[in-house]
Order: structure tokens, then C-alpha cells, then sequence
């Protein structure tokens, strides 16, 4: 039994240890917001917080965090995750959206490390996040305008 | 180029009723014997009436909420804000009294297709039509109701006003709104708004399905569950086609905790050969026990079919003017080439590449106690699949439910709903609901793929380098030919049936005095694998032929290549439109050439290794042009590609909703960008090579350039946006690497070394 900390609320699975998290989360923790795209941690759609680092949850073993917290989209409730959120709304940024929730998460953990991030800085920290729509450049604008600066684009 | 379907348009009818406090109104084609007392409880009773099949259904209750229940697929094209919008227009309903609801598959909604960029396209003239018929009800009652005129009367936000008076639809439909039953011809006499006067369309809207996007809260297919389901993981054989499970064992999967079983999949249709499935308690352990169960297959004739083999044969068939069904044949072309003083000739080819949604294709299937089988999963033709499931699950179509999820990525691959085959068949020989995953690379191995294509050109050239004529065989794998083959169209002369939309750009706006285009299929292709609609289809790589060539003929004649288009965009003969949907023919695609000409500074001096090229496109189809414009700027310094900036000029007629259009040429030019330059892979041993992010590898934000994009004002009737932006693209960026280095790039993807 691996016991970890979803959303601030305790909780526990029973599967084998080498379980990929995301499965726990979505299958058995009935979590969905966090999607699965390519498996090799590569895409980012399966991207939450490990006590607040972004880390791909397709790779991440379930033994990998007991004890620890992890956070989903469905719980990303700090400024700068409801600043986000407005954000992708008002910039009108999901085609699809199926990276949408992956792309939140590794914005908001850019913004809480680096609260008004440069051009350079949010593209780095936002290139390992496929939009297979291809909708960078309102991903791009939104962070923008969630950290107070820039009118956006849409 | 053929349309899917041509509906009998004078059997359109109208029909209108009350229904439990309700008003449905419905626009469709109907038989004789339909009523709208039957249409209308048909749908409130979720049955079909024969004699009805609506292209739109909407219901107003007594709140005076519009419920506008949308039939295409939502894949980040926000469809059903778009399609509401010329409702509600028409109507004069409230915008934020607005509801849609996406259809599952009920038989009662009609035809259900999304592509080809049609929705807008196809379906405004009813849409509006609709919304103009309820407004003409509702204007009836509330003029009765206020004891005025109905001339008296406006309608708009959701009320009909006279004389400082209002009623609301909510209260007149509570009253009980009576029948309407209204001819094609009545329909046709209604009046439309002028586009000065309309209220929503072309206007700013924040779309219905960002919201729940932007929260993680919208579900998709692969978010479907259901009690008791168990989990199914393909696999897959060594090719698409012919190969057979001869050997399929639990082997050491028995020791996985959670895995029940392995599955063999015979289906009758012959779409999924030689599939076995591995089935678990849980994915993780359904694909632990996949690596230790024993397969094995004898191959398929194509095991030993690589990208060279497909484009050889599809370079002998192209060479061959002899080969290839006729679709444009005027100035005998054979004759000209013969008496030419000098000839130019070249190949164009894109390579193999795949939809790679982000969402790997799924579905969970279900039969209830009644035997009907119910899917879930996104998908972009019902009509096209179910009956295909039919005949796989031998039921009749209508035991078969397709429940409409949001689609994590369409760009054609859900055109065809192949992997709900399997899930069906498994879920009915369990007796369990089976919910089928593929991985990343199993959803590239059986991805219907791009073709690898080949164009062959010979243009007949005078002494002065004046193009005579020209010659066009383009040959690849047909996806019509094996998914729909009914839609094939007529060449001309009786010389074959082809895909249109594998020819699609070849018949482009240019006026030759000769020209022909050979649309052939390369069976090679056709057998190797499943040749897919991939967004643009034909145009995306027939595009990247017809434009480079045409570089290559301005610069051999000594012209600038945007001069060169100017002078054969003349509206000449057809090529002036034919329909009110290309109005103004190649007259407008001049109109955004030359306005691209501007924006992008056309002709100004750039630094050493850089330079500007053009291309133009028309959308999709002849019959419904997008006219498009690009100019891409790019540093070449060794082998290496820079794109700095990318400019469209876009004439789509009448923009619906300015946001999601512009949102469209977005993603749709860096679409083009990417499969340019990032995206491509080639066939190996049968199967494509390239299968998960470490080696296919779509362009990412560090990769786009700054866009520039402009829609011109326009009135027209509206064309669509999802794929035509991309198709200029990669020509442009060709067009661009030859004026900054003077070396001519023929191939995509795009490789200087």
C-alpha cells in the first residue's frame, strides 16, 4: 500500500509499486484531468507537481511518491494556477485542449519559481509541452498575461 | 471536385412543433408523409422518423434557452460555437441563452461527417435558413400575442418587440407555439439578414469548449468509463494487411497480477487482420502481461516494403503519361511538349507522415441487455464507420451507438473510427465492457499515414521560357479508394474513377493554354498500409509541387515569382468561379497575392543567406476555395533551416467567428511549418519507422517563427479555415530556401544536407 498526499487530501493505492503514477491517478484515483500522450515523458500531457516540481507522471513510479505530495490540475489552486486558468480563458487558448492540462501545470510551476518570467524563460520552460494543435502562441501570451505583463494576442 | 454527398435540395423542408413545453424545430430533407407532428416526437422520443433526415435540429424551452444540438465533432475547431452562432443570428435568440449539446450517433440526426473543412461551409446556408424560419414563428406569435402587426414587430435577444412592448421566447413558447411546415421554396423566399445588419456573426465570441479545456475538465474518449469494464491493449501484427496470428500463448503474462486473458479478433469485415488483444484488470498490468504473452504472425506480402520501394513505384506510374485517371485535360498537352522548344521537368514527393494525436485512438465498447452495442470514443464519421461495425459485429446499423466524446486531436485520423472494431468484438466476447488502448507507438503503427506521394511535372516552354503547357501526374496511396470507395468521381473521357481529394490543387486557378493532371493511385501504397486523410489531404502535399514548380517556371522564364502568378491569375473562363461558393474565381486569390505582396515587403534586400518566397493555395476544393496567400521568410546558414517569419493573406468570404478563424490559420500554418521542416518518417520493414516523440518530432514552441496573418473583409459565402492555411506553406519555405541560396529543394520534409 503506497500512501500519498493528491490535492492536499491523504490517500493511498494498492497496486504494484512500479505502477506509472498516471494510471493510479486517472484509473484508480478517478483524476482525468491528467492525460496520457506518448508514455517516454516526452509530451507533457501527463505533467502534475511533485512537491511542487513539474515531473511527468507517465514515467513516475507509484513507489516514487509515498509520502509526498502531489498536485493535479484538479487541484491547482494557487494565484498563479487561478491566474493561469483566466488566462488560457481570456486569451482563448485550447484547440483540442487534450495537452491544455499538462501545459497549465508546467506553467504554474514556471510562475512559482519565477513569478515574471522573460520571453526566452517561458519558452524554455514550456518547450518540453506538445501542443499538437499548435496553439504555442497563445500558450505563450496566456503566461504572459497570468504574470501581469503583456496584453496577450487573441 | 465531388462532394461526399448532393442531397436532393428541393425536398428541403422545415418542420416545427411543440413538445412537452418545448418547441423543436428541425431543417432537413424530407419525404412525402412527413409531418411535423412526426419529425418533431421523433426526436423528443429518440427514435428515427424514416421520412425525415435533418441537417439541423434545435429546440427553444420554456426559459427561452436555444438548444442547438451539434453533429460534427469537436477537435479544437470550436464547431459548435461557430454552428450556434448562425443559428442564433437568424433567430435573434440571446447569446447567452445559447446551449449546445453534442449527438451520439442516433440515426434520428442524420448524416454525420466532420472534415474537409466543410462544417461552416455546408451548413450555413440551412443553419441560417433555420434560425431565419423560428425567428419568422416566434415573430408570428409575439405579433399576435402584443396584438400588433407582424410587420410591426423585431426580433432580437432572445424577444419580439413592438412599439416599446416585448414579449420573450421563453414566454410565447410556454404558450404553445403552433406547427410550421415550410417548403424549400418558402425556406428560400425567407428573408436573411443584410450582413450590416447582423449582430453576432463576424463578431468577437469566447468559445463554448474553452472553459472546461482550460480546467482539465473535459472528457474525452479516453476518459470514458464504465462499471465492470476491462482493459484491452492490441497486438498488433508485422503489417497492416494479410499477416496471421499463428501463434498467440498467456506464456509468463499469468503471473501478472490483473491480467485475464488473451483474445484473438476475427472480424468479418476485414478491416482489423491479424490482431490479437491482451486483456487486463488495468492498463499498467495489460501492458506488463503484453510483453510476456507469446505472438507470433506469418507477415504480410508488404513485410519487406520500404519508403523507396512506395516511391519508386509511384515515380514509374508518374512518368508514365499514359497512367492516371484524366481530371483537368485542355490544349493537348502531348502534342505541345512534343513542339516545345524547350521542356522543364521535375519531381516533387512529400514522404510518409502521421496524424499523431495527442489522444492515442481508443474506445469502449458495450452491449446492453438488449444486445445493442454502445462505443464510446471521439470520432469524426460516424456515418462512415458504422457500417463498417455492422458488418464486423453483424448487427444491424442501428443496434450500433456511437457516443460522441471531445476529440484530443482530429486532423483527419478519426475520419475512420477502425479501432472501435476490436473493442467491439472483444466486448462482446467477454461479456464484460472492454475499454481498447493503443500506446504511442502502436497508434503510430496502425495510423492511417499520409502517403508518401510523387508529382511528376513537364512544362512545354517557347524560346522566350513563355510556359506552353503543362503536364501533372501525381501519384500516391488513396484513402477513399479504401475507405469509401463509393465517393470516387468520374475522371474525364471515361478514364477511371479517382479520389478527388488525393488530386485536389493539381486543378488549380492558373490559366495554361494546356494542361492535364493524371491522378493515379499507387497500389503499392494501397496495399502496404492504410493511406489516410491527413489535414489538408491532397492539397498538403500536391500543393508543395504545383507551387515549387511554378517558382521554378518563373525563374527559368526570369520573372518574379508573384509577377509570374499575377499574369496567369487572369479569371479567365472557369477560372473565374462558377458558384456563389467561388464567386470571383482566381480574381480573389490575386486580391490576397498581391495584398501579401504588401504586408510582407516584397522585394526589399535581405542579409546574405536569406530570402522571401510565395505560394499561394485554394483551400481544399475548387467547389468551396479558401483563398490563401503566404510568404515565408528564411536564414539558410549550412544545412541548417531558420524560418523567421511566415505572412498569410486569407480570403475565407464571410469569417463566422474572428477568434476561432484566426485560431485555425494558427495552427494550421504552423501544421504546414512543421510538416516542412520537423515531421516526416518513412516506411521500414513494412511499418512506418518513426513512432513515439524520440524520433517523430512535431515542431515545438522554440520552433515558431512570428506569423502574420490578416483576413480579408468580405461578405461572401463562407468557404473554411481548418485546413486551407496550411497548404502554402511549404512551398513558401522551399520558394525561400531557393531565393537565399539558389538550391532547390524538392522533397518533404525538408533536408539541405
Amino acid at each position: 500500500m503506497t500512501e500519498f498526499m493528491l490535492n492536499g487530501t491523504p490517500v493511498s493505492s494498492a497496486s504494484p509499486e512500479d505502477t506509472p503514477l498516471l494510471w493510479v491517478l486517472r484509473d484508480e484515483l478517478d483524476h482525468k484531468g491528467t492525460k496520457f500522450g506518448c508514455g517516454i515523458a516526452q509530451c507533457g500531457a501527463c505533467t502534475v507537481h511533485l512537491d511542487g516540481t513539474p515531473t511527468r507522471a507517465c514515467v513516475l513510479p507509484l513507489s516514487a511518491v509515498a509520502g509526498r505530495q502531489v498536485t493535479t490540475i484538479e487541484g491547482l489552486a494557487s494565484d498563479a494556477g487561478e491566474a493561469l486558468k483566466a488566462a488560457w480563458v481570456s486569451e482563448q487558448v485550447p484547440q483540442c485542449g487534450y495537452c491544455q492540462s499538462g501545459q497549465l501545470m508546467t506553467a504554474a510551476a514556471l510562475l512559482e519559481a519565477n513569478p515574471s518570467p522573460s520571453d526566452d524563460e517561458i519558452v524554455n520552460a514550456m518547450n518540453g509541452n506538445l501542443c499538437r494543435c499548435m496553439a504555442y502562441g497563445r500558450i505563450k501570451a496566456a503566461v504572459k498575461v497570468a504574470a501581469g505583463r503583456g496584453e496577450g494576442q487573441a | 471536385m465531388s462532394r461526399l454527398a448532393k442531397p436532393d435540395l428541393s425536398r428541403r423542408r422545415f418542420l416545427a412543433g411543440a413538445v412537452g413545453g418545448s418547441c423543436i424545430m428541425g431543417l432537413g430533407l424530407a419525404l412525402p408523409g412527413c409531418s411535423p407532428r412526426s419529425a418533431v416526437e421523433s426526436l423528443a422520443a429518440a427514435r428515427p422518423d424514416a421520412t425525415f433526415a435533418p441537417s439541423l435540429w434545435y429546440e427553444i424551452d420554456g426559459t427561452g434557452a436555444a438548444h442547438i444540438f451539434i453533429t460534427k465533432a469537436e477537435m479544437g475547431q470550436h464547431v459548435g460555437t461557430a454552428l450556434a452562432r448562425i443559428v442564433a443570428e437568424e433567430l435573434g435568440a440571446a447569446w447567452s441563452q445559447v446551449r449546445i449539446t453534442h449527438v451520439d450517433s442516433h440515426p434520428k440526426w442524420g448524416v454525420m461527417v466532420t472534415g474537409g473543412s466543410w462544417s461552416v461551409h455546408t451548413s450555413f446556408k440551412a443553419l441560417s435558413q433555420a434560425g431565419a424560419a423560428g425567428r419568422q414563428l416566434l415573430q408570428a406569435a409575439g405579433a399576435a400575442h402584443l396584438g400588433v402587426p407582424v410587420e410591426a414587430c423585431t426580433v432580437a435577444d432572445g424577444q419580439v418587440s413592438a412599439g416599446g412592448n416585448s414579449v420573450s421566447f421563453g414566454t410565447l413558447v410556454s404558450a404553445g407555439l403552433p406547427e410550421a411546415d415550410l417548403s424549400a421554396e418558402a425556406l428560400d423566399a425567407l428573408p436573411l439578414k443584410a450582413p450590416e445588419a447582423r449582430q453576432l456573426l463576424g463578431k468577437p465570441v469566447a468559445a463554448l469548449d474553452i472553459p472546461a479545456k482550460s480546467a482539465g475538465e473535459a472528457v474525452y474518449g479516453l476518459d470514458a468509463t464504465l462499471p465492470n469494464m476491462v482493459y484491452a491493449v492490441p497486438l498488433l501484427p508485422p503489417t497492416r494487411y494479410g499477416s496471421v496470428l499463428t501463434r498467440l500463448e498467456d506464456g509468463a503474462a499469468g503471473s501478472v497480477p490483473g491480467f485475464l486473458q488473451t483474445l484473438r479478433i476475427e472480424d468479418p469485415s476485414e478491416t482489423i487482420q491479424g490482431w490479437g488483444l491482451v486483456i487486463a484488470e488495468s492498463l499498467p498490468a495489460a501492458w506488463k502481461a503484453a510483453e510476456k504473452v507469446v505472438a507470433e504472425w506469418t507477415p504480410g506480402p508488404t513485410a519487406e516494403v520500404d519508403e523507396a520501394a512506395l516511391f519508386a513505384e509511384g515515380a514509374r506510374l508518374a512518368d508514365d503519361p499514359a497512367e492516371g485517371v484524366r481530371v483537368v485535360d485542355h490544349g493537348e498537352i502531348d502534342t505541345v511538349l512534343a513542339g516545345a522548344t524547350k521542356t522543364l521537368s521535375a519531381h516533387y514527393r512529400t514522404a510518409s507522415a502521421l496524424h499523431f494525436t495527442l489522444e492515442p485512438q481508443n474506445a469502449l465498447a458495450h452491449f446492453d441487455e438488449a444486445g445493442h452495442c454502445h462505443i464510446h470514443g471521439g470520432n469524426q464519421w460516424q456515418s462512415l464507420i458504422l457500417p463498417v461495425l455492422s458488418k464486423a459485429l453483424g448487427l444491424a446499423e442501428t443496434d450500433i451507438t456511437l457516443h460522441q466524446y471531445a476529440l484530443g486531436g482530429g486532423y483527419g485520423r478519426r475520419l475512420f473510427g477502425d479501432q472501435m472494431i476490436p473493442a467491439g468484438l472483444a466486448a462482446r466476447a467477454l461479456g464484460r465492457p472492454v475499454k481498447l488502448v493503443l500506446n504511442r507507438e502502436q497508434d503510430s503503427r496502425f495510423d492511417c499515414v499520409r502517403s508518401p506521394s510523387v508529382c511528376r511535372f513537364d512544362a512545354a516552354l517557347s524560346a522566350e521560357g513563355e510556359v506552353l503547357g503543362i503536364d501533372h501526374g501525381v501519384a500516391a496511396g488513396w484513402p477513399t479508394l479504401s475507405m469509401a470507395p463509393g465517393f470516387l468521381a468520374p475522371g474525364l473521357n471515361d478514364s477511371g474513377r479517382f479520389d478527388s481529394f488525393s488530386i485536389s490543387g493539381a486543378d488549380h486557378w492558373y490559366t495554361l493554354p494546356a494542361h492535364r493532371v493524371r491522378a493515379i493511385n499507387n497500389p503499392l501504397a494501397q496495399k502496404t498500409f492504410l493511406p489516410g486523410w491527413l489535414r489538408a489531404v491532397g492539397p498538403g502535399w500536391i500543393g508543395w509541387g504545383v507551387e515549387s514548380f511554378m517558382d521554378e517556371l518563373a525563374h527559368a522564364q526570369g520573372v518574379d515569382p508573384i509577377d509570374f502568378r499575377l499574369a496567369r491569375l487572369d479569371g479567365a473562363g472557369p477560372n473565374g468561379g462558377d458558384s456563389p461558393a467561388n464567386e470571383g474565381g482566381a480574381l480573389r486569390l490575386r486580391a490576397v497575392l498581391e495584398a501579401v505582396r504588401e504586408r510582407s515587403g516584397w522585394g526589399r534586400s535581405l542579409p546574405q543567406g536569406s530570402g522571401l518566397g510565395v505560394a499561394v493555395a485554394h483551400g481544399q476544393e475548387r467547389g468551396m476555395p479558401t483563398w490563401t496567400a503566404c510568404v515565408a521568410e528564411v536564414a539558410v546558414a549550412g544545412d541548417a533551416v531558420s524560418v523567421k517569419k511566415l505572412w498569410q493573406v486569407i480570403d475565407v468570404g464571410t469569417v463566422i467567428d474572428p477568434g476561432g478563424a484566426r485560431a485555425q490559420a494558427e495552427g494550421a500554418m504552423l501544421w504546414g511549418l512543421s510538416l516542412a521542416l520537423y515531421e516526416g518518417t518513412a516506411f521500414e520493414a513494412g511499418q512506418v519507422r518513426d513512432r513515439n516523440l524520440d524520433r517523430y518530432t512535431p515542431l515545438r514552441m522554440k520552433d515558431v517563427p512570428e506569423l502574420d496573418i490578416h483576413f480579408a473583409e468580405s461578405t461572401a459565402f463562407p468557404s473554411g479555415l481548418g485546413e486551407p492555411p496550411l497548404i502554402a506553406v511549404a512551398p513558401a519555405i522551399g520558394n525561400a530556401i531557393f531565393a537565399a541560396t539558389g538550391k532547390r529543394v524538392r522533397d518533404l520534409p525538408i533536408r539541405l544536407s
